[in-house]
């Protein structure tokens, strides 16, 4: 009964922004994924550390290692294990990029929105010549 | 305007600031997501009253919210502020142009709200890979809209007419 009454309160129009609303966030899931950061494996890939805009760490993804950045709320640890990086430790209320766990593709972000803190896979980049040569 | 209507206002706003402020306290299965209630508030103010008073009270909102919560002029006001105009405006745009019942214009606003909060934050970041989140949240917004716009609906029926 209820549900017969929710659905009688919608009309077309509403049913038209719903699927509006659908497709655009397929295509906008399908552009983010297939247009950023499309190589998976091959070259060397960097984790870029930024705290308030500005590059804090670049790290080494091929190479195992815990590392410590100051951010607002106190001492954020990242880690980086097999290829892929993950925020071990933070100071937040909800531990939304801690609750992540492990990110390993360049076109998914690690945010903490209360630490000003965000990592992100880049893969080659700048000051990797060796990439080129490799 | 009316001091009947000036009280009636002022209470919609004070309501909306109390959901506000107790609403991420609600535990809610997916984290991070907001139903959107003090939206509601905004709903009635505009069917109520009109467009103008819709505005008033939600950019109150936001302003008396944050600076209750001493989070005023930081990061997340400004998301805040973003999403709450930007929600607002296209509203107002839907209500005049197109038949968009009380459930569809708050699916609208919740799905404004999202992308002027994600809009603020790639300008105040400088970096557009927070647009990721975006169909995340606008799928999302379906249902908390939907809940949204039919408790409003329900609110509405329940108010005496305005005399």
């Amino acid at each position: 009964m209820k549900k017969n009454q929710l659905f009688k309160l919608m009309n077309k129009s509403d049913i038209i922004l719903v699927a509006v609303l659908v497709v655009l966030a397929a295509i906008l899931y399908a552009v983010m994924y297939f247009g950023i950061g499309t190589a998976e494996s091959g070259g060397t890939k960097v984790a870029v550390v930024t705290y308030k805009q500005q590059e804090v760490l670049r790290i080494d993804m091929t190479v195992d290692g815990t590392y410590t950045v100051t951010a607002t709320l106190g001492e954020v640890t990242i880690e980086v294990k097999d290829g892929a990086v993950r925020v071990e430790k933070e100071t937040s209320p909800y531990h939304l990029c801690s609750i992540q766990g492990w990110v390993s593709h360049s076109n998914t972000p690690i945010i903490c929105l209360p630490n000003d803190l965000v990592v992100v896979i880049e893969n080659g980049g700048s000051g990797s010549e060796d990439v080129i040569i490799g | 305007m009316k001091l009947k209507t000036w009280v009636s206002l002022a209470l919609l706003l004070a309501i909306g600031i109390v959901l506000q402020i107790i609403e991420p306290q609600l535990p809610l299965p997916v984290l991070g997501v907001k139903l959107g209630l003090a939206n509601i508030v905004g709903i009635l103010a505009m069917r109520r009253y009109g467009y103008r008073e819709m505005l008033t009270v939600n950019l109150l909102r936001v302003l008396l919210a944050s600076l209750l919560r001493g989070t005023i002029f930081g990061t997340g006001f400004w998301l805040s502020l973003s999403g709450v105009l930007l929600s607002t405006l296209m509203v107002i745009a839907a209500s005049r142009l197109t038949k968009l019942s009380t459930i569809g214009l708050c699916i609208l606003s919740s799905a404004a709200h999202c992308l002027g909060q994600i809009l603020a934050i790639c300008v105040i970041w400088s970096s557009i890979y927070l647009i990721g989140y975006l169909p995340v949240m606008w799928l999302l917004s379906v249902p908390t809209g939907m809940l949204t716009g039919y408790l409003s609906d329900q609110v509405l029926n329940r108010l005496p007419k305005e005399a």
